[in-house]
């Protein structure tokens, strides 16, 4: 798996590619864990680039939403396609954390 | 493996062969070269020493001959210088000739004839048994003037030996006679006073006894059966080893004889007066060998001395069969001594390879020999000893390792016994209520699992039943599932209890205003299914710290009228089988998985079940089963496999759908708990237009 980071204002935008599974969930731990710890609070992540992702990843996202929830921040996604937005929308992700159509509207937000 | 073919592939062998290969090698090699530069030397030698051999038989005879030649040359310048005059003078003189030369046997004075030739005069002395004897040569039948030995010197006017002969006169002894004319006019040096001629007055001539030559010539020695031979001016043999050859037959004769153009040439050459050493075969013996020949000047003659190649290497096939032996003898020692050390060296490394033999079988407290040596050998056994050693603490951990995994893996079998105890295996759930025929089935992937289901009464005529599935697998699967389930029965349950409670309350209430309206008494209703849901995945997402959520589908059914109240969260989407349509899937509300975040509200849904129609829950470990081609089974497939079952009650619906996922993995991994629930509305009557009428 592989990380891109770009700062937008109050928002860091972290694009994930890849796979996020068992193996490689502990691979954004220690991303999200870094950039958490680093003072960011708003986090936005474009799974544009990510081809799928497992139970495993769904705890891997909830426990980052968790921590920054704890710290006063949020957690948003932008870019899902195909078995990742399936994922999402099965497992009622996106009803329980906020999921845009583009990065540009996640960013739009106050 | 045969004894021969262990001993031939030790290596001791091994060492062995190749070393004295070489070494074998190595001294033929030496050999051989030594015997070819010997033999070299040595015919070079050859040539010199054939011709020394012969020189000095050359000089030896030379020795003899030459003094006697001058006797009658002495004789002849006396009678010149006018010294011997007189017949008694001339005998006196021949007389004491016989007296110093034995060898000589007669001489003669024979003088010139006068005119005619009648007048011969030529008083001869010669031996006799009993003393000189005197007589005069010539006579009518005897005109020397004629014979060879008188005119070849007289013509030309110097000393000639004659060719060698038997005298039969003097009893068959080997003769030659030199003849050494003399002369009138002119002095000792031939110079002619004015007007003097020189004239042959006569010729002296000495009988030389040849007898000595044959006995000095036949005895000399060259080698084992070399020999020397002796040919005269014509090619006559004066000598020659095989009897009966000497005077009959001549060098061309022989070569003649034998066809010998080889011979022949010799023959010229030596009557030319020629000196070579050449290899020649020889007729005499048959054998190989060199021939040289040399001149002997006084008489005209020639010798040849035959070398035989064998016995001139003699010398040289004598040193090489004793180095051969000697080598020999050591080869075998240098063999012997090599095998010993071979062994010597290869024991210890055998000892070493039984005792790893030993340990390779199973036995690791195999005593390795015992090794002082700090060689190879010693470091392979120190290697292997501590290789030993490892080995043992190896198996000892694993021994462990393997015993606290049994240890463990029995607790996983009694945690699985455990876990599959909690579901419920009652099949009818309700014996004596036929509205339901109900059946569930879950083979976890390993011996604990997340996967869950449940079914209970919640009132008189309310049914609920449910499937789940925890995020994960294994042991925390497995204690969340537990806690899952049992916080499910229990919300539902109380729930059932609290609206059971109500409802009883308002019954009084309700008693006033019966008589108005009779029909606007609620009616009883089971727990919801949303509620029951939000509930749980409150007290679920409170302390989880692990973030681990389940996802659930909760259904309730009234029994009496078949409506069906059900709540999703993040759960597969259902199969509904209505009787004599194809199966369809529930829509799903797309509400969140249980115990993530505290707070969701969970959409109500609600159908109604006719008689005979079914539906089916399950887990994604049926819809994402996968086959060694890495395909996933999914909801299509799903679809198919429950199509046409309406024939089927729910167990022998489920026991057809478990077969079809199995078939369809075709012996892939299960890498997920598989979950089957399949319950069919039998109305409130407990009969489906399906049935067999009752006999």
């Amino acid at each position: 798996m592989e990380f891109t980071n770009e700062k937008c204002g109050a928002f860091l935008v972290l694009v994930i590619s890849g796979r996020m599974d068992t193996l490689t969930a502990r691979e954004f731990d220690a991303e999200a864990d870094k950039w958490i710890k680093a003072g960011e609070k708003r986090l936005v992540l474009d799974l544009a680039q990510l081809a799928y992702i497992s139970s495993a990843g769904l705890r891997s996202i909830l426990a980052a939403a968790k921590q920054l929830k704890a710290v006063g921040g949020d957690l948003a996604f932008c870019g899902l396609s195909g078995l990742v937005a399936e994922v999402f929308t099965v497992s009622g992700f996106a009803k329980l954390l906020p999921v845009f159509a583009t990065r540009e509207e996640a960013l739009a937000r106050a | 493996m045969s004894r021969l073919e262990k001993l031939t592939q030790g290596l001791a062998f091994r060492l062995s062969a190749w070393t004295l290969t070489a070494a074998g090698l190595v001294f033929v090699l030496m050999s051989a070269a030594t015997y070819l530069m010997a033999r070299e030397a040595l015919l070079k030698n050859a040539e010199a020493n054939a011709r020394t051999l012969a020189q000095a038989i050359v000089m030896r005879i030379e020795a003899r001959l030459a003094p006697i030649s001058r006797v009658p040359q002495g004789v002849a310048y006396e009678l010149e210088d006018g010294e011997l005059s007189g017949e008694p003078a001339i005998f006196k003189r021949q007389r004491r000739v016989l007296a110093d030369n034995e060898e000589i046997f007669g001489m003669a004075v024979a003088f010139e004839p006068d005119g005619s030739g009648d007048q011969q005069y030529a008083p001869y002395t010669f031996r006799s048994p009993l003393g000189p004897k005197t007589t005069h040569l010539g006579g009518p039948g005897y005109r020397y003037h004629n014979m060879d030995w008188y005119q070849i010197p007289r013509e030309l006017g110097r000393m000639v030996w004659s060719e060698p002969y038997f005298d039969e006169g003097g009893g068959g002894v080997l003769m030659a006679t030199c003849s050494v004319p003399f002369f009138t006019g002119g002095d000792a040096n031939g110079t002619l006073r004015h007007g003097e001629d020189r004239r042959v007055a006569g010729v002296v001539t000495a009988d030389v006894s040849l007898e000595w030559l044959t006995r000095l010539v036949a005895s000399v020695r060259v080698l084992d059966t070399g020999y020397a031979s002796l040919i005269s001016r014509n090619g006559t043999y004066l000598t020659h080893p095989k009897s009966g050859v000497a005077f009959n037959e001549t060098i061309f004769s022989r070569a003649e004889e034998h066809d010998d153009a080889r011979l022949r040439e010799i023959g010229r050459d030596m009557l030319r007066g020629g000196s070579r050493f050449i290899p020649y075969t020889s007729r005499h013996t048959g054998k190989p060998g060199f021939l040289t020949y040399m001149p002997l000047p006084t008489m005209g003659w020639s010798l040849a001395v035959f070398s035989p190649r064998d016995e001139l290497l003699a010398d040289v096939q004598r040193q090489a069969l004793v180095t051969a032996a000697l080598g020999g003898g050591g080869f075998l020692l240098l063999a012997a001594l090599i095998g010993l050390l071979a062994r010597t060296v290869t024991r210890p490394l055998g000892r070493l390879a039984a005792a790893a033999c030993e340990v390779a079988g199973g036995n690791l407290e195999a005593r390795l020999p015992e090794t002082a040596s700090r060689d190879e050998v010693g470091e392979l056994t120190a290697s292997f000893a501590h290789m030993q050693t490892s080995l043992r603490d190896y198996i000892r951990d694993l021994t462990q390792a393997t015993a606290s995994r049994e240890r463990m893996e029995s607790e996983l079998r009694i945690a699985h016994d455990i876990q599959m105890g909690i579901l419920p295996k009652l099949f009818p759930p309700l014996p004596d209520r036929h509205e339901i025929d109900l059946y569930a089935s879950l083979s976890p992937a390993r011996e604990v699992g997340g996967d869950f289901y449940d079914f209970f009464p919640v009132g008189r005529d309310q049914f609920c039943f449910l499937v789940g599935d925890v995020s994960g697998k294994g042991v925390p699967a497995a204690f969340y599932m537990a806690v899952a389930k049992t916080l499910l029965k229990s919300v539902a349950e109380s729930a059932a209890g609290a609206g059971q409670r109500r409802t009883d309350d308002r019954g009084g209430e309700r008693a006033v205003a019966a008589a108005e309206t009779a029909a606007a008494a609620p009616p009883r209703r089971g727990p919801e299914p949303a509620r029951i849901l939000g509930r749980v995945n409150d007290d679920l997402a409170k302390d989880n710290d692990s973030c681990m959520f389940v996802t659930i589908f909760c259904a309730v059914l009234d029994m009496n009228t078949g409506e069906l109240r059900f709540a999703s969260a993040g759960h597969n989407p259902p199969l509904i089988l209505r009787r004599g349509a194809a199966p369809e899937y529930l829509p799903a509300p797309g509400d969140p998985v249980a115990g993530a975040l505290p707070g969701v509200t969970y959409t109500s849904g609600a159908l109604t079940l006719a008689s005979g129609d079914a539906i089916l829950l399950y887990t994604d470990g049926v819809t994402e089963a996968m086959n060694p081609a890495q395909e996933l089974l999914g909801e299509p497939r799903l679809l198919e496999l429950a199509a046409g079952a309406d024939g089927l009650d729910a167990r022998g619906l489920c026991e057809r759908l478990a077969e079809g996922v199995q078939a369809f993995a075709a012996g892939a991994d299960q890498s997920d708990d598989i979950t089957l629930l399949v319950l069919r509305f039998r109305g409130a009557d407990g009969t489906t237009p399906d049935d067999t009428p009752a006999a």
